[in-house]
């Protein structure tokens, strides 16, 4: 079986706000040091998804596939050291913002390129952006079945079974191969690389493709970024009015409605 | 010459690292006031390849070099620096069943040593035979298809906790030459271990006497050939004294770290410690030292890699340099927190109570003196 498992490298969500600026003329995070670059968690969970059907069935491949400046070439050195074993980085310029339509074409020609694969994997949603339609995009493009929010992927000959992330529980799915799944983070932490794997991973195949290998109309966004800010948080204190406990409580209780809290 | 590290080398510094942040580091504290050999993070750090760092792939090790394993070593001293160093202990134990065992022996014990699954200890000194370890009288007499052995070894780290006892044993002569390395399995009759030893430091991991009283063990359990064991035991402590080295530094940047964080906020006469130029002065001396430390281990480690002539000497110079820098930063970090450098709030006193003994074990200082000098003054 051939998994080709789509991965974006963003800005470490888990990052201090603090280190976090936005040049707001220019609409583009500021990279600081210490602002680290990391695989999107999300798509670390569906490499993590592959590895459990490739400890399976051993004789799985797992290809990597990641659209990115040449500092992309860290996450896929990272899904190498988890277990993955080929990777392929389609190089653009840095600043180049791809939109999710954008996306889903470069990687619909990529994967036009590799060839044959049973199963695409991607997260959910990129950690950055959080728009979560490239992996259905790219579904669409290649005319194949597309399962969302995955908690659970299970290949059974030639079909796949997966449980679906829905409100208060999940729901069975099963379709054929080929299919692309996208992974939700209910399936569970990523594996760590181990030395053994990091030291393996210099040595497995990496590709380097570009725009021009892949199509000759150029990529390019059709949306346009108008504006990217941090949000401003306010804080108001409000004293309850009320001379007892009970009635300071119905107030707040009023009050909550109105906001829609409650 | 090229002194950066490869990217490998930095993807292991930034797994060990964050191992120890993640695993380690909140934990510590309750490890050491509590005397508690981690079990459960011992074995998830060897689930990444540090409980066979430079053992061979077949039987599930990393197969890494001498200098990667000094990185891991400073790396993971970060987040507990008594639990590095008895990782540290159980690697020289592993390596050397790899390096010196038949492939029997290495089959039947590797694999779960390297999991570990399985602990190891290494078991050389006895309550007569410390810096003169060649003068140790643990007797092991053949009989048939076993060895017998009679005697007591002391100051055995994992003493009691570990499964696995590499143990030299006198099988001949008096003197080096008389020594055999020999593996003696937990649950073994004869074989006993006397109380915990109560310690300033190193308290995340037992310290026991283990003691032979006509325990009786396979002489398959031999590891190399009979007489050989002295020239393993040093062998195994050559490695030994780089990660000993190398848990001192990584006690010693964690306090550094925190000292310059804690040199930022705290005030004294309206001014910043930070702002105080005798205070900068002692945290670049600090910076310095251990970075010129750093540099021997970091060469050292590759003499002994490369099994150079002069391995032996460079790591006893490594190790001597690396654990007097490694306590005197950590002494001066606390000197730098004031009195709140020695309460148990903050971490550096334990630091401090762990990085002490490593200027005592795998060779007091004085013997690695003796060691550099030997060589030099021979003839
Ligand atoms: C916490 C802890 C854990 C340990 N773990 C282990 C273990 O796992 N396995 C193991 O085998 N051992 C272990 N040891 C033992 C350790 O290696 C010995 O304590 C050490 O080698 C010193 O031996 P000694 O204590 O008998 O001191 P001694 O040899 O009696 O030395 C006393 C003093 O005399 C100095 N001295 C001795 N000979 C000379 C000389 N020729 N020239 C100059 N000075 C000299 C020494 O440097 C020291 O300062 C451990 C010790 C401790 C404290």
């Amino acid at each position: 079986m051939h998994i080709v498992v789509c991965v974006k490298q963003v800005h470490d969500p888990e990052v201090a706000p603090a280190l976090f600026t936005i040049n707001e003329a220019t609409n583009a995070v500021v990279s600081v040091a210490g602002l680290a670059q990391v695989i999107s968690p999300y798509d670390e969970q569906a490499i993590e998804a592959a590895l459990r059907m490739k400890d399976k069935k051993p004789d799985t491949k797992i290809t990597v596939l990641t659209i990115g400046a040449a500092s992309a070439r860290e996450v896929l050195k990272h899904a190498l050291s988890m277990g993955a074993d080929e990777a392929i980085l389609v190089n653009i310029s840095a600043g180049v913002l791809l939109d999710s339509y954008a996306t889903a074409k470069f990687l619909h020609e990529a994967v036009n390129k590799i060839g044959s694969f049973d199963l695409i994997l991607a997260g959910r949603q990129s950690a950055d952006l959080d728009a979560g339609v490239v992996g259905n995009g790219l579904a669409e493009l290649l005319h194949i079945p597309a399962i969302t929010f995955a908690k659970r992927i299970e290949v059974v000959e030639s079909k796949v079974v997966v449980d679906r992330v829905v409100d208060n529980g999940s729901e069975k799915i099963e379709t054929t191969l080929p299919a692309l799944i996208t992974v939700s983070n209910e399936i569970g932490a990523a594996r760590k690389p181990n030395l053994r794997e990091t030291m393996r991973a210099s040595r497995k195949p990496t590709q380097s493709w570009t725009q021009a290998d892949l199509s000759k109309e150029p990529m390019e966004a059709t949306e346009e970024l108008i504006k990217l800010f941090i949000p401003k948080k306010e804080k108001h204190c409000e004293f309850l009015a009320g001379t007892s406990a009970a009635e300071q409580a119905s107030l707040l209780v009023r009050k909550l409605r109105d906001a829609r809290l409650i | 010459m090229d002194f950066e590290l490869s990217s490998e080398q930095q993807a292991f510094r930034d797994a060990a690292k964050a191992f120890a942040r993640e695993e380690m580091m909140p934990r510590a504290r309750e490890w050491d006031e509590k005397s508690i050999f981690p079990v459960e993070q011992l074995r998830a750090a060897a689930a990444l390849g540090f409980g066979g760092i430079y053992v061979k792939e077949d039987v599930g090790g990393s197969a890494l070099s001498r200098l990667d394993a000094a990185i891991i070593f400073e790396a993971l001293a970060q987040g507990c620096t008594s639990t590095a160093a008895y990782i540290s202990i159980h690697n020289m134990a592993a390596w050397m069943i790899d390096t010196f065992g038949n492939d029997e022996v290495r089959k039947r014990f590797l694999p779960k040593l390297c999991t570990m699954e399985h602990f190891a200890s290494y078991c050389l000194t006895e309550p007569g035979a410390g810096s003169d370890a060649a003068s140790l009288r643990t007797s092991a007499r053949r009989e048939g298809d076993h060895y017998v052995l009679n005697g007591e070894k002391a100051f055995i780290s994992g003493g009691g906790a570990s499964d696995i006892y590499v143990c030299m044993v006198r099988t001949g002569e008096p003197g080096p030459r008389g020594i055999s390395c020999i593996v003696v399995e937990k649950g073994t009759k004869g074989l006993s271990f006397g109380a915990q030893e109560q310690k300033l430091g190193w308290k995340s991991q037992p310290t026991s006497a283990v003691i032979f009283n006509d325990c009786r063990v396979p002489a398959a359990n031999l590891i190399g050939a009979e007489g050989q064991g002295f020239r393993i035991a040093m062998a195994g402590l050559d490695g030994g004294r780089l990660n000993i080295g190398a848990c001192s530094l990584g006690g010693a940047q964690f306090c550094l770290d925190r000292t310059i964080e804690y040199m930022r906020e705290r005030k004294q006469f309206g001014t910043r410690l930070a702002d105080f130029q005798a205070l900068q002065f002692r945290v670049a001396d600090f910076a310095t030292e251990l970075e010129s430390a750093r540099l021997l281990l970091w060469a050292a480690a590759q003499k002994v890699g490369d099994k150079a002539p002069n391995a032996t000497r460079m790591a006893a110079m490594a190790k001597r340099r690396a654990t007097d820098v490694g306590f005197d930063v950590v002494n001066g970090c606390l000197q730098l927190h004031g009195g709140y450098g020695y309460l148990r709030d903050h971490p550096i006193e334990r630091v401090l109570r762990d990085v002490r003994v490593h200027q005592i074990l795998e060779g007091t200082n004085e013997i690695m003196r003796v060691i550099i000098a030997r060589e030099m003054l021979a003839n």
